[in-house]
């Protein structure tokens, strides 16, 4: 494997926070919060009037590495004070396992919220993020293995119900890279007359997949 | 609609009403209109016996218990139920020192035509310390008591303007009497409507009303119902200290605006931490005319009604729309008739707190008469309901807390005893394997639900790896102890991201305090042991007493929650019905 397959993008979204305290009384400054992976973070910008309920929505792209060096990424979020020194309010550390891996398939739009805690390992809030790990659009990779493929193929084509996948009748042939891990297969032969449930990462996006939608085209 | 006040600014400056879509939302208290009831009924050419409403309250002459200001008054609604105890419907947002509120946020409730709906409010002044935090998490007990008022809600239907205004009485020790102020209730019938309108709303040349500084504005909407009755539908956020502002865009729905030819008023006021806000203008405009001033960038002159000569004065100020965007709001009902497909799983509970299947007391008693036992008849009940949203009736069920044919206690096994494949067609596929689980299966312990979770949790996230637009219900029939609270949480809290619901049915009498926990509608969310925090709340606890005591149908107890569930997984994620233009 290349140096590049060993790292994934990240598309992490700092959505918001509730319930912030210091000292347990709500936070009243403005709050932003940091991202840390590794080495590397990323801040949002300064949450102007949300007090203790702060909105960032802010969208970061981060980078890391999937070859176990990274367990986990942090969030941490601090307010300002009027002086313009920046303080701790708490931090959530996310298992890299809760949105790779698991239940979690790749391309999938998570939804995480974690509890924060202070130095003092005191409840200081709830922060709410999502993530998304970036298919990789360089390889291709089976569901797994074949032998489940074709089970999902049959499983799929036992459906009588014809108009769900009405909109993808026009893809000719498509591969899956669903599942994690395997080897590359290229060009997986799938019928246009009939349904299919094997599908490009990367070419179409999931309907579980947020932003673009395969069905508006 | 109900989930505004979690983005809460200090002192009552927030927005309140607009729709925002928020995936971690866990406010139920005023849920879109349900059309998963109606249409169980109408596939059947029946009619619901009930109808959804929406009430609107405001009070006058409420007591002030603030020293320094005046009370800061919320609303808490409560159905009487049979034996006398209250059920909390809903509440309305908090008010600050207003001793006259007019709230903006709606209760919903369903009006059943065949019963006798006692109604009660509680209305409280809720403490300034209590501000920052979301009202439903409000423990009342640490709040001022204002008074109370009861009414039964065929009393308000019947009314030709559909309201009511009750005395507020309460108990303040004795021998007092005190006037309390009065509570009016004004009750709408819910529309089911796909039409969302965005907006976004600046204002120039504002009059300043502020000694100091400038004004700091917001919009209050309100829309003009039957009798000319404005009731408040929603209210924007509030911009400091500025007389050409821009607000946040509001978005209303159907349900609030009415129609598009229905006037609306758009009041402006300066927002006083006293409470005092004082009217900047109004103006009066239908959202087809918002859209007009929008398509052909017009602007409304705002005016400020005056009472000497019965003529308004045109002021200065302007109302400008700068964006409008009609937008449509799929339904629970548009995505299953596109093709999204619902799978329900089955688990039942097998343990030995349901006493032993040979004595008559026992929840899985074998009745040599054939006569149904309380599982057999959840399962006959729940199971038509769920057959009926079910794409291809098929199940997987499974059993826990049992000790199988090998000798060992399984968690989780199949209900057909098969070792492999656990699917069963349809509810009498259910009954069949769940007949021969109890006569190959030995009741043992302790109640586990965690692999029954996990398994529900694992088999919805092969779907989704799959693309498949598939949401799956796992319910679990259970007596209702529960052994492993804690690592059921975690699954939960594990699951709580997929395209998953977990409908838990409570047979027996058993004290169901636990499941009430993780059903969390007090709007708490499920934290598991590591800290990680439910995304959303996917669990719905249904006791089966309830349905059998006739408090509710069994359909409306089973759909109750789960198109709320359903919509707040696609809607965070932009998922459209299949086949729909995009919702934006």
């Amino acid at each position: 494997m290349s140096y590049s397959s060993m790292r994934r993008s990240l598309e992490i979204v700092l959505i918001s926070a509730e319930g912030l305290k210091v000292d347990r009384k709500p936070v009243k400054k403005k709050t932003f919060g940091v991202v840390r992976i590794d080495q590397e973070y990323k801040f949002s910008e300064l949450d102007q009037q949300g007090g203790s309920y702060p909105v960032w929505n802010q969208k970061m792209e981060m980078e890391m590495a999937i070859n176990g060096s990274v367990r986990f990424i942090s969030v941490e979020v601090k307010y300002r004070t009027s002086g313009g020194a920046e303080k701790i309010v708490g931090c959530a550390k996310i298992p890299v396992t809760d949105f790779m891996g698991g239940f979690a398939p790749q391309g999938h739009l998570n939804f995480l919220s974690y509890r924060l805690r202070d130095e003092h390992g005191d409840k200081s809030g709830i922060v709410n993020v999502s993530i998304m790990v970036k298919p990789d659009g360089t390889d291709i990779k089976p569901s797994s293995s074949l032998a489940v493929a074709t089970q999902d193929y049959a499983a799929c084509s036992s459906q009588a119900n014809g108009q769900m996948w009405g909109t993808r009748k026009t893809s000719s042939s498509m591969a899956v890279t669903a599942g994690y891990g395997g080897r590359v297969v290229t060009g997986v032969p799938v019928l246009t007359t009939t349904r299919s449930c094997l599908v490009v990462r990367g070419v179409l996006p999931s309907p579980w997949e947020s932003g673009s939608n395969p069905r508006s085209a | 609609m109900g989930n505004c006040l979690s983005g809460d600014v200090g002192g009552g400056k927030q927005a309140i009403g607009g729709v925002q879509q928020r995936p971690t939302s866990t406010t139920t208290n005023n849920a879109a209109h349900n059309d998963a009831v109606d249409f169980f009924f109408r596939s059947r050419g029946q009619y619901p016996l009930f109808s959804q409403i929406e009430l609107t309250l405001s009070a006058s002459n409420l007591i002030d218990r603030d020293i320094t200001s005046k009370s800061d008054p919320m609303a808490v609604m409560y159905l009487r139920k049979k034996d006398g105890k209250l059920e909390e419907i809903g509440r309305t947002e908090v008010i600050l020192n207003s001793l006259d509120p007019n709230w903006i946020e709606k209760i919903t409730v369903s009006f059943q035509f065949e019963a006798v709906q006692t109604l009660v409010f509680h209305v409280y002044d809720v403490d300034t310390r209590y501000h920052n935090v979301p009202v439903k998490t409000l423990k009342l007990k640490d709040q001022d008591y204002l008074g109370e008022a009861t009414c039964v809600l065929s009393e308000i239907m019947t009314k030709p303007n559909r309201s009511v205004t009750l005395n507020l009485a309460g108990n303040f020790g004795a021998g007092v009497t005190r006037k309390l102020g009065t509570l009016s209730v004004q009750a709408e019938e819910t529309v089911a409507s796909k039409t969302v309108v965005e907006m976004n709303f600046r204002c120039v040349n504002l009059d300043n009303k502020d000694l100091f500084s400038k004004s700091d504005p917001f919009l209050r909407i309100s829309r003009i119902v039957e009798n000319s009755i404005a009731v408040p539908v929603c209210r924007t956020e509030v911009v400091d200290n500025n007389l050409n502002p821009m607000w946040k865009p509001v978005c209303l729905t159907m349900q609030q605006f009415g129609s598009k030819e229905n006037p609306l008023i758009i009041e402006c006021f300066d927002f006083n931490t006293n409470g005092n806000h004082e009217l900047i203008g109004r103006t009066e405009k239908s959202v087809a005319e918002l859209e007009r001033l929008c398509l052909q960038k017009e602007v409304a002159n705002f005016v400020y009604p005056s009472t000497s000569h019965g003529r308004n004065k045109v002021l200065k100020g302007k109302l400008i729309v700068d964006r409008f965007v009609e937008k449509v709001q799929y339904s629970f009902l548009d995505y299953i008739s596109s093709g999204f497909e619902l799978n329900f799983m089955v688990a039942v509970d097998f343990t030995a707190s349901n006493g032993d299947p040979q004595h008559l007391s026992s929840l899985h008693y074998n009745d040599p008469s054939g006569r149904l036992n309380s599982y057999q008849q959840a399962i006959m009940e729940v199971g038509e309901v769920i057959q009926f949203y079910d794409s291809d009736r098929r199940f997987p069920a499974w059993g826990f807390g049992g000790r199988t044919a090998d000798g060992s206690v399984s968690h989780a096994f199949n209900l057909n005893g098969a070792s492999y494949g656990d699917e069963v067609a349809g509810v009498e596929g259910i009954m069949t394997a769940y007949a021969s689980a109890l006569r190959n299966v030995a009741l043992a312990g302790p109640t586990l639900f965690t692999h029954v979770v996990d398994k529900a949790a694992h088999i919805a996230s092969q779907s989704l790896s799959q693309n498949n637009p598939k949401y799956f219900v796992l319910l679990i029939i259970t007596d209702g102890v529960l052994t492993d609270m804690a690592s059921t949480i975690d699954a939960l809290v594990r699951a709580s991201d997929l395209p998953l619901s977990i409908l838990i049915v409570g047979v027996g009498n058993a004290d169901f305090k636990q499941m009430e926990f993780l059903d969390a509608d007090n709007g708490r969310r499920l934290e598991s042991s590591t800290g990680r925090i439910a995304t959303r709340d996917i669990v719905q606890f249904v006791p089966m007493r309830e349905i059998h005591s006739g408090q509710v149908s069994v359909v409306q107890a089973i759909l109750e929650e789960l198109p709320g569930q359903f919509l707040s997984f696609v809607r965070s994620r932009n998922i459209n019905p299949v086949g729909a233009p995009p919702a934006t």
